[in-house]
């Protein structure tokens, strides 16, 4: 059994298992195979610079060097932020409850790519959850779109999750992350020359073709 | 920057500038003193000492286990640590060398798992920048209802050229923003073929949507390929 998110919604916790939803699962999948000339399965590998060595797939790892070009481990490095400002790790969102209070119009969720979904089974709710179950499905067959933090397994960065109910009328989670788009203008208007703008200038001078 | 070459409702079409929206985060990991780390892609095993090359030396697991505890046959001491770089893919065939002639077959599979079919893979170009323009189809979705219904993994910013392209562009995003809808954008001459962004690259349905403040206008073209549904085998065993 998969583990599940505990939500509080109110004054209640509810605990929601999560079934993840992919495009295999809907419409099935397309893989391309390589073949050779006896139309057989031919492997991906890396070839190295020296144009004779070969790695094979998942023979490859990835190291970190110091300015110095030395060895470290990952974990005497620190994280920060391009104005230089210490990253502080996000916990996984299956430490604490999360909680259901923000609110997003559909712009602000257009906003976001969404890369993973998941179907959220609510069938199990018992008990004094189950008013607040109630409630929560009330508030998204309205149209509501909830938003909240999520990283799976904790990171540096919590990426951006909001649960709404889908046209079937499934309680759905998507996760993604904030786009930036901004509002565009023009950035120069066509204006008409002034006689200011031209110097003061008499029809007689702008008709002078001795100048070209 | 990329272009696209889109019609509004009249019909009058301009091709117009694309950009990305995504958001890159940029962490630097730095050491004690400050001073940045990068990170290196090295060598663990080269072809000639990873598992399969080793099992068909050396026969069966439990041979090969004591081989690994007597010595040392997966390390090659010339090429483990060894940093990548400047690398190239290539495919190997059964034989672990390199087929120079190699040819790709598509397979297409059921959300069952089983294979529906086979065939030799065609990579679709780029058509939302070609000499057709992306027509204005007319289908509408309200914002509400679009959101509940698909699954938008991707986007790009629409902007004008040139003051030409700019009142186009705005009026386009006013009327969209007029009916607080997306309207549905697809290739071809009925609008019914998906967009592909890139040749070979994955097809999607195009939604547009429009705001607008003040002078200044905001088009964005939503990418899915995706709907916001659970599949029918899930619904069944959940019931």
């Amino acid at each position: 059994m998969p583990r599940a998110l505990v939500f509080q919604f109110g004054d209640s916790n509810l605990p929601i298992q999560m079934q993840k939803i992919d495009r295999t699962r809907l419409y099935g999948s397309k893989e391309v195979e390589a073949l050779d000339a006896e139309d057989h399965l031919c492997e991906l590998a890396t070839l190295a610079d020296d144009g004779r060595t070969l790695v094979g797939k998942g023979c490859t790892a990835l190291g970190w060097l110091d300015a110095d070009g030395k060895w470290r481990n990952k974990s005497e490095l620190k994280p920060h932020n391009v104005d230089g400002d210490l990253v502080e790790p996000v916990p996984s969102s299956f430490d604490a409850p999360i909680k259901l209070f923000d609110t997003v119009p559909a712009e602000e969720y257009l906003a976001h790519n969404i890369r993973l979904m998941y179907r959220m089974c609510l069938e199990d709710v018992e008990g004094e959850g189950k008013q607040a179950f109630q409630d929560l499905v009330k508030q998204l067959q309205a149209g509501t779109i909830f938003s909240f933090p999520y990283s799976y397994r904790g990171g540096l960065e919590a990426d951006a999750a909001f649960l709404l109910m889908n046209e079937e009328e499934h309680v759905m989670m998507v996760v993604g992350n904030r786009t930036q788009s901004s509002f565009v203008g023009i950035q120069s208007s066509a204006t008409e020359v002034t006689q200011e703008d031209a110097g003061g200038s008499q029809e007689g001078d702008l008709m002078d073709f001795d100048m070209i | 920057m990329g272009e696209i070459n889109l019609a509004n409702s009249s019909g009058r079409d301009a091709v117009v500038a694309t950009s990305s929206v995504t958001d890159e985060k940029v962490v630097r990991w730095l050491d004690d003193e400050g001073r940045q780390a990068g990170s290196s892609r090295l060598v663990k095993a080269t072809l000639q000492h990873d598992l399969p090359q080793l099992l068909d030396e050396h026969g069966d697991a439990s041979k090969l286990s004591q081989i690994l505890v007597d010595g040392d046959p997966e390390i090659d001491l010339e090429n483990t640590g060894r940093f990548l770089r400047e690398t190239s893919r290539v495919y190997i065939g059964e034989d672990r060398n390199i087929v120079r002639n190699v040819r790709f077959c598509e397979v297409v599979k059921n959300a069952d798992g089983t294979e529906r079919e086979r065939r030799p893979r065609h990579l679709a170009d780029t058509n939302i920048s070609s000499d057709t323009p992306l027509r204005w189809s007319g289908v509408f979705i309200p914002k509400d209802k679009a959101v509940r219904k698909f699954v938008f993994s991707g986007k790009v910013q629409i902007q004008h050229v040139n003051g030409l392209t700019y009142d186009f562009l705005f009026a386009m995003a006013k009327d969209l923003e007029e009916r607080n809808s997306l309207m549905l954008l697809g290739a071809g001459p009925k609008s019914n073929q998906p967009l592909v962004l890139r040749r070979g690259g994955t097809p999607y349905r195009g939604f547009l949507e429009g705001r607008t403040e003040g002078e200044k206008y905001l088009l964005l073209l939503h990418f899915s390929n995706l709907e916001l549904k659970v599949p029918t085998e899930m619904q069944e065993e959940a019931s």
